[in-house]
């Protein structure tokens, strides 16, 4: 298995938006763990818009399942209102309820964030990188379990 | 076998990738080769050759909207999945495929 050089997770790191990781989010359900996610990004001024970008969220949710397995769910959305597309990460307290491929609840919430114009972008790349990171086997369960920034670049570094 | 394939997804940020790589490391355990071009929000990547089409003992096209190109592998044989069943069960997949072909997994 190719691992990825040292320069390169660095780059990782570049596309987490550290002021909106939290390992401990206390949320009842899926609706209040997706607000005080989106709440984290607006106080940080990635998203100028925490409703509307709560609305695009929804939509790409209505699509399909974000919850991977594992324990994951990787909710996104593209939105106009996404000031600065980044990655923002919460581990949940206790589990909660999602739609997930195995039917299990989700523990760690990872929201992609993206510009609509930011297409082609070194950022998008990067999210490409890290989506390919959660297939790998161990990843998933190693994130559950993760309660530092050292040890989440770590694991999403390769 | 070699098994060539595209993954695909609405949004094209996240589920076309680790699509992707689950495909490509399920099939390198089973003993196969793979190459998988991936359609997302930052364009193609890993794009088919048409030797990869040509030498390619079957097609898997993960995606939850139409591809581009699809008109590439008239006369192969081509199995149609969404991206949710290849990140749920890569594994199981790819032994009813190996199933349908009459291929047994090669040892690693």
């Amino acid at each position: 298995m190719k691992l990825l050089m040292e320069d390169e997770k660095m780059k990782i790191g570049e596309v987490i938006n550290w002021n909106a990781v939290d390992f401990d989010l206390e949320a009842a359900d899926k609706a209040e763990a997706l607000e005080k996610v989106c709440e984290m990004l607006y106080r940080d001024g990635s998203i100028t818009s925490a409703e509307e970008f709560i609305r695009d969220v929804y939509l790409r949710e209505s699509e399909g399942h974000t919850g991977i397995g594992g324990g994951i769910a990787i909710p996104h959305g593209k939105s106009e209102v996404v000031a600065r597309t980044c990655i923002s990460i919460a581990r949940l307290k206790k589990p909660i309820a999602w739609e997930t491929v195995d039917g299990e609840p989700v523990r760690v919430i990872i929201l992609f964030a993206v510009g609509v114009r930011d297409k082609n972008s070194y950022f998008v790349k990067l999210m490409s990188q890290v989506a390919r990171m959660l297939a790998r086997p161990g990843v998933c369960e190693q994130l559950t379990m993760c309660t530092s920034q050292q040890k989440l670049s770590e694991i999403l570094g390769g | 076998m070699y098994i060539i394939g595209i993954t695909a997804c609405t949004a094209g940020i996240a589920h076309t990738y680790i699509a992707k790589e689950k495909l490509v490391l399920a099939a390198k355990e089973r003993g196969h080769r793979v190459k998988i071009e991936t359609q997302g929000t930052i364009g193609v990547e890993d794009e088919l050759t048409k030797d990869d089409i040509r030498r390619a003992d079957v097609v898997i096209i993960a995606a939850d909207i139409g591809i581009k190109g699809r008109e590439r592998f008239e006369g192969k044989k081509v199995v149609n999945v969404p991206t949710e069943m290849v990140i749920k069960s890569p594994k199981s997949m790819l032994e009813k495929i190996e199933q349908k072909l009459g291929i047994q997994a090669a040892a690693k």
